[in-house]
């Protein structure tokens, strides 16, 4: 014995568990949903997987080597950040759009704010959320080769059923880690071997599915429950995404509380909410809020006042703020929307006095004729599928002749909420045109529903329903806005033939 | 019916393996027997032998100083070659007496002799484990003397007397050997022990994977109706105090209770063991169960070593080093100390040396990452505190903060540094912040006391 001795501080065993154990265990999780999308998608997807990934890794290193500080990739943690973003894009991205996300996310995400551990937010969920603002056509566009398809949830929005199954497979379509099936097999694996624990996924999911059969269209219906669960990149979040353990809470408690929020809030986005990505900015909100969760639920020491009497809980004020904060704006919200109501009605009547001067050619006046406003009245809100008939007129030219009429429909299930259309319908039953009053839809996308091109395909149709794809052409990757408009001009005829014929 | 114990905790990979079983060796030391006066807790002993004194074993060297101190024993005979400072098994350099050692052990008169404890009454069983010099003999640094923990102030409130067989830190073997091959000696000073508290049912608390000592004990209190052995999970540290208690009442202890207030009185069971010898064989403490192991120890073996033994010769009794060692603990690999070197004696309160050629601590080191905030070690704890925002105000000196998180209740079992994948050295931080918060509060009350002294 003449070497000398170490000494440290006690414990003097560790566990083999390291940080790069636990970042490798979730790369390997991750495998089988990359292998099954790249085999769905093909040699694109994995360039994608690979952009991503390659940027990601690429990026800490030069940053820690600008910046003179230790070389962190062994801990994994970039590889992780690259492959979900990679898996949480569409196979359909151009290569730059990877790119960009894993820049953004390594960069601004997770270095600037320190590296490893000390990022605010999810990186991957912050670049894939960079990327739908700043992408948006790109990032909604889930056509391969050329065959545009609605993505399962989006047909679930529209109203329309899809095959559970299928979709919870992968074969439904969507993003590159589409396969809920896959994506499950890596969380179980990382339940099983202790890398992550129950509470974050199970309440997620939980409080998510409860939410939604609360709230939902299709209520407690179990395969509209699971369709819901296993569309939209739930499973990834669970198990992936909200589960990053450097933006969850640390206290079992925190988990719990923080998962029911994450589930709550991701329903009420899908429910209410206009975007697809209510999944992300619901995990995204959440990060920001565990500083505040943490304090909250930080557990009693074992003991503490079991003897004795216990002390008060306490709100702390912080969230007491935000409490009292939340309710004056809410009720500030409330009360403008109050006030500015009727002349937001007023204008919407104006608009819609247009757009039957538009779809009425050769009009000269529109005005309310009592048979049409009685057979409307006679209506009483009953809905044509998801559509409601607003108003219907009748037209007429200089000499006073009948050139037809107009009805307005409004539309509940457009891919931003509603959209309303006036249609003009000749005497004949013949389509003389048609004019949005309400049109909310993605820039670049569903707004190209106002544009001619896709406007101008209903004229001079004389059906009592039209088909979208076989009569009028939808807009390329505006799958939900097309055939919402398809399904409100259908309402229109049936409207006009069941009463006015 | 499932396992008992506590919330928390971790499992660390064993060490047990390399002595489990192996039998007890009665080793006799050639060499000096080396005394340090303080082994307990409260004031050191006072020498009554002088230098050129002859002394027998059994015969008390040092007298205790008060009620909360222990008489020093000492366990060979020879004669006094020096009442010096040497460096204590603590790596403190403290007074200690030093014995030549003859090598013959002849015996003081009446060491040795069998004696009834029926006929005894409880203050003469206790004057003769005080006498014995026993203190607390499980794993820690201090030890409290036994016979303050058999007498609270409450005796006829206690329900439970536990002896404590958990064993909970890897590599350490040497009381559940004892307790497989002297079963009879636990459960004689536990019987001694529940006649001092006549309400109370004594349970020996044993974890589970401990089968050849849960046999020997469950077969030598056969008919006894009033001791039960308990197996608990296996699980660190199901052997510290609040949890023991915990586990085996199901009553929370707090972290500024006692166990007495809980109607509980613990002790390891190489104390009672020591318990049995010092009343019924009039035998006081001389000798005590040590493991020597380690993948750089030739021979790992369970001992019974004679106190202020040198570690560098019992560790020869091991068969010597098979490796060069990188690290030398002396007690368990959780909670121990590792040491500069082996000219060092064995003390009450230690019960293994542990020689290992790799040193985790050193590989940990070049894993260290930023915290992850995996919450590991919050669901480790076996107290229910959350050691990364501890962590976290410990490393930023908020002092305040880390009070109100109940920083000041950490057990310092190490739990949470074993576990943390990013091998943050909470332990040490925490020992850091602790000794710190206690001096500052300590220079506060000097400050305050000068100030009253200086306005009357």
């Amino acid at each position: 014995m003449n070497g000398l001795l170490n000494v440290s501080s006690a414990p003097h065993i560790r566990s083999r568990l390291t940080t790069g154990k636990v970042m490798y265990d979730v790369i390997l999780a991750l495998l089988p949903a990359s292998v099954f999308g790249v085999y769905l998608y093909g040699l694109h997807a994995f360039l994608i997987l690979a952009a991503s990934v390659v940027t990601a890794v690429l990026t800490e290193f030069v940053f820690d080597f600008l910046c003179h500080r230790p070389n962190t990739l062994s801990d994994g943690s970039a590889v992780v950040t690259g492959l979900l973003l990679g898996l949480s894009l569409p196979p359909t991205v151009p290569l730059y759009v990877p790119y960009l996300g894993a820049l953004f996310a390594i960069l601004f995400v997770k270095c600037l704010f320190g590296g490893l551990g000390q990022n605010v937010v999810n990186p991957a969920l912050a670049g894939r959320c960079f990327l739908m603002i700043s992408f948006s056509s790109a990032m909604s566009n889930f056509a391969v080769d050329g065959v545009s398809s609605a993505t399962p949830l989006a047909v679930l929005n529209g109203g329309g059923t899809v095959d559970v199954l299928e979709m919870f497979l992968g074969f439904g379509g969507g993003v590159i880690g589409v396969s809920g099936a896959a994506l499950l097999i890596g969380g179980l694996y990382l339940l099983l071997c202790g890398t992550i624990t129950w509470h974050i996924p199970v309440t997620v999911i939980a409080s998510f599915a409860l939410a939604m059969g609360l709230g939902g269209e299709g209520g407690f219906h179990p395969l509209y429950l699971l369709a819901e669960v296993c569309g939209g990149g739930l499973l990834m979040a669970a198990f992936f995404m909200a589960n990053d353990p450097v933006t969850s809470p640390v206290t079992v408690r925190g988990q719990a509380a923080y998962g029911i929020i994450v589930g709550l809030l991701a329903a009420v986005l899908r429910i209410y909410g206009s975007t697809a990505d209510n999944v992300s900015y619901s995990i995204l909100l959440c990060n920001l809020a565990v500083p505040l969760i943490d304090r909250v639920a930080i557990p009693k020491p074992f003991g503490l006042g079991d003897n004795k009497r216990k002390p008060k809980p306490k709100l702390p004020k912080a969230a007491l703020a935000l409490m009292v904060i939340a309710l004056i704006s809410g009720v500030a919200l409330g009360a403008v929307n109050m006030v500015t109501a009727p002349a937001i009605e007023a204008q919407a009547l104006a608009a819609n006095a247009a757009s039957y001067l538009a779809v009425l050619p050769g009009a000269e006046e529109v005005g309310y004729e009592d048979e049409v406003s009685a057979a409307l009245e006679s209506l009483d809100g009953t809905e044509f599928g998801r559509n409601t008939v607003n108003e219907a007129v009748v037209g007429t030219d200089a000499s006073g002749n009948n050139v037809g009429c107009a009805i307005n429909v409004t539309n509940s299930q457009a891919f931003d909420g509603t959209l309303s259309v006036s249609v003009g319908i000749a005497p004949d039953g013949t389509i003389l045109g048609i004019a949005f009053t309400e049109l909310n839809e993605t820039p670049g996308k569903g707004m190209l529903c106002d544009e001619p091109a896709f406007k101008d395909q209903f004229a001079g149709i004389n059906s009592s329903a039209l088909v979208l794809g076989t009569d009028i052409d939808g807009v390329s990757g505006a799958t939900v806005s097309s055939s919402s408009v398809v399904s409100a001009v259908n309402a229109a005829l049936a409207f006009y033939n069941e009463f006015l014929k | 019916m499932a396992l008992k114990s506590f919330r928390g905790g971790v499992r660390p990979a064993g060490g047990k393996e390399l002595t489990r079983g192996k039998p007890i060796q009665f080793y006799l030391p050639k060499g000096d027997l080396v005394f340090p006066l303080s082994q307990h807790t409260g004031k050191p002993a006072i020498p009554v032998v002088k230098k050129g004194d002859p002394v027998l074993a059994g015969q008390v060297i040092a007298k205790a100083d008060g009620y909360n101190s222990a008489n020093i024993i000492s366990s060979g005979s020879g004669k006094v070659k020096a009442i010096e400072a040497r460096m204590t098994t603590a790596g403190v350099v403290d007074r200690c007496i030093v014995i030549e050692n003859d090598g013959q052990f002849t015996l003081a008169e009446g060491i040795g002799t069998p004696c009834n404890y029926q006929d005894l009454t409880d203050k003469e069983i206790i004057q003769k484990i005080m006498d014995a010099g026993v203190i607390g003999l499980g794993q820690g640094v201090t030890g409290v003397p036994t016979h303050v923990k058999l007498t609270p102030a409450h005796p006829e409130d206690i329900d439970y007397f536990i002896a404590n067989g958990s064993e909970c830190e890897p590599y350490i073997t040497c009381d559940e050997q004892l307790m497989a091959e002297k079963p009879e000696w636990v459960v004689g000073g536990l019987k001694i022990a529940l006649r001092l508290f006549p309400e109370a049912k004594g349970v020996i608390a044993i974890e589970a994977d401990k089968k050849d000592a849960i046999e020997a004990i469950s077969s030598e209190i056969k008919g006894n109706g009033r001791i039960e052995v308990m197996p608990l999970k296996v699980k660190y540290p199901q052997g510290s105090e609040r949890n023991l208690v915990h586990a085996v009442t199901g009553r929370k202890m707090a972290s500024d209770d006692t166990p007495e207030n809980l109607g509980c009185v613990i002790n390891n069971v190489t104390t009672l063991a020591a318990v049995y010898h010092a009343v019924c064989m009039n035998e006081p403490l001389m000798e005590k169960g040590f493991t020597v192991t380690g993948d750089a120890v030739a021979n790992p073996g369970n001992f019974m070593v004679k106190l202020g033994t040198n570690l560098r010769e019992l560790l020869e009794a091991a068969g010597g080093l098979k490796a060069e060692p990188k690290k030398v603990i002396i007690g368990g690999p959780m909670m121990g100390m590792a040491i500069t070197n082996l000219d060092r004696p064995v003390a009450k309160p230690y019960n293994a040396l542990i020689c290992l050629t790799e040193d985790p601590v050193e590989k940990a080191d070049g894993q260290l990452t930023h915290c992850i905030r995996c919450g590991r070690c919050a669901r480790a704890c076996p107290v229910g505190l959350v050691p990364q925002m501890l962590a976290f105000y410990a490393e930023r000196k908020d002092y305040d903060r880390y009070i109100k998180l109940h920083g000041l209740d950490c057990l310092g079992c190490g739990a949470c540094t074993y576990i943390c994948p990013a091998k943050r050295p909470l332990m040490q931080l925490f020992k850091l912040t602790k000794g710190t918060i206690a001096h500052n509060e300590a220079v506060q009350a000097a400050k305050n006391a000068e100030k009253e002294a200086a306005t009357v």
